[in-house]
């Protein structure tokens, strides 16, 4: 049945519907630019959801864990083989995400007898030089979205995910014209708090529907944040290893939240 | 850059980044039978020409190394690095071929890393000492051909003790935590009587000493082995080339400063 054309095309967008289905429910996870690098950002309760790939990516998934797991571990072997046999500098995103990532993702949605990946990833890549910060979502049909980086011309300094289109599109949307390059860290956590509200608060929302207001951002931020773990980690410029990475603990950056919420 | 996305068998074990890089043909595998080195082989002794010395003091580990590398009776490098940053805590101090000790320093350093960020939590201390001998005991039919002889020193911080630690090795992998000091390589014997002696009858022990004098020991006996061993580099004044000296402590891994080695070494040493 399968084998005629209309059959196979009306499976994948059985699949698709599925699959995004699946993902309706995913909290949303926003990276952006600071002054001294990357802030990726977060509420949870289940799991972790932000990590370590090499010594400049990072990476957020939502989804099924056991796929995450699976991507996750995927990339970390790749990189780290490649850091090895090569240099840490031969390590791309670029490279991972269209050589690597991308065409098993595709594989493995298309092929309708196995199983598809049940995920949406998010990763950014900290520049060595002066160019623009490369923030990439790969979706669980491979297909690739970025900020522009990879060609020195970023056309954003952030890169979210979240379950919805409907709500990715908010946070972009609330994202986007906001000046980030040199945001301290304290003002892009806060940032990247609201910008994590406004993705949550639009989850289930129709398309046509409008921008959440400021108090109705206020509000849910403050339901959430008594809820939910706060995770958050940075890539940061300023590090004196190769490593970049930082995880910053919820103690940590509570806090800020707590003591005063105005911007 | 390929990966297989589904993991059919559990082989090698996802922290195992030498399982890893063996199952991608990028590092040579375990043999399976040993076999000695052939008898032409066995004319050539095989030699760990260096000088490696490391001691615990006030603030922490001290771990030094002479700069020189030879094959047989010559000169080969006079700028080599034998005391490798492994992590943010942790120094390997090398004697021995330098293809594998490079080689084994890449694969630890990956390795440490490679675990945190797959298994999401830092390797513990004896869990980063035994993955040192296990390189070192895979590398055993490299050392009975003759060919790969490696027999390391590994400094680090304990975290939870709050206290340095020290171990070395041997070619096989066993591995030994050294209360005081350890030294390593050709110049060895001379080190070794030499901080021994220090240790025991000098006015204060090792453990007590500043950092200005545990580096000013470790010129002084670094060059006492030189006095004896040719395969130990001296400091060469001309060139400007110092012996490494770098320190761990629990702030982490300082280097010692080039220019602070030659004032120290001008004033004290020569």
């Amino acid at each position: 049945m399968i084998e005629e054309p209309y059959r196979w095309v009306e499976a994948i967008a059985n699949r698709r519907e599925y699959i995004e289905h699946q993902l309706a429910g995913g909290s949303p996870i926003a990276a952006l630019n600071y002054h001294d690098g990357i802030l990726l950002f977060t509420l949870g309760r289940e799991r972790q959801k932000i990590f370590e790939i090499y010594d400049r990516i990072a990476m957020g998934g939502i989804g099924h864990p056991g796929d995450i797991e699976r991507l996750r571990m995927a990339a970390i072997e790749v990189t780290s083989t490649e850091g090895f046999a090569r240099s840490a500098q031969d390590v791309s995103l670029r490279r991972l995400a269209n050589y690597s990532l991308s065409p098993i993702l595709k594989a493995a949605f298309e092929q309708v007898y196995g199983p598809p990946f049940l995920s949406r990833l998010l990763f950014a890549e900290l520049n060595r030089g002066d160019g623009p910060n490369l923030f990439l979502r790969v979706d669980y049909d491979g297909s690739i979205h970025t900020n522009g980086g990879t060609f020195s011309r970023a056309f954003e300094n952030f890169g979210v995910i979240s379950g919805t289109n409907a709500s990715t599109g908010r946070m972009e949307q609330f994202l986007h014209g906001k000046a980030l390059a040199n945001l301290s860290l304290e003002k892009a956590l806060r940032l990247a708090l609201d910008a994590w509200t406004v993705g949550h608060l639009t989850l289930g929302e129709d398309p046509g529907a409008e921008m959440p207001s400021a108090e109705q951002i206020d509000k849910h931020r403050g339901e959430q944040l008594a809820s939910t773990s706060i995770e958050a980690a940075v890539l940061e410029r300023t590090s004196v290893l190769p490593i970049t990475w930082r995880a910053l603990p919820d103690a940590d950056v509570r806090p800020l939240f707590t003591t005063d919420s105005s911007l | 850059m390929e990966f297989s996305p589904i993991r059919t068998a559990l082989a090698p074990a996802p922290e195992d980044f030498a399982g890893l890089l063996r199952n991608r043909g990028l590092y040579p595998p375990v043999p399976a039978a040993l076999s000695p080195a052939p008898a032409v082989a066995s004319g050539v002794p095989p030699t760990h020409a260096t000088t490696i010395l490391a001691f615990k003091f006030a603030d922490g580990v001290l771990v030094a190394g002479d700069r020189r590398a030879t094959a047989g009776n010559l000169v080969v490098y006079d700028r080599a690095d034998k005391v490798l940053e492994i992590d943010k805590f942790s120094l390997m101090a090398i004697a021995g071929v330098p293809a594998t000790a490079w080689e084994m320093a890449r694969v630890l350093e990956h390795s440490f890393q490679f675990y945190r960020r797959s298994q999401l939590q830092e390797m513990s201390l004896d869990g980063k000492v035994r993955a040192l001998s296990k390189l070192l005991r895979d590398n055993l039919g490299f050392v009975m051909q003759g060919v790969g002889v490696v027999v390391p020193i590994f400094a680090t911080y304990d975290l939870e003790a709050s206290t340095a630690r020290l171990y070395f090795y041997d070619a096989m992998g066993a591995q030994f935590e050294a209360a005081d000091f350890a030294a390593t390589g050709s110049g060895s014997p001379a080190v070794r009587s030499v901080l021994h002696y220090e240790n025991t009858w000098s006015a204060r022990p090792l453990a007590k000493r500043k950092q200005e004098e545990a580096v000013l020991l470790a010129l002084r006996a670094l060059d006492t082995a030189a006095e004896a061993d040719t395969a130990t580099g001296g400091v060469d004044r001309r060139g400007r080339v110092y012996p490494i000296v770098k320190i761990v402590s629990s702030e982490g891994i300082t280097t010692m400063p080039e220019k602070q080695l030659a004032r120290l070494f001008r004033k004290h040493v020569a």
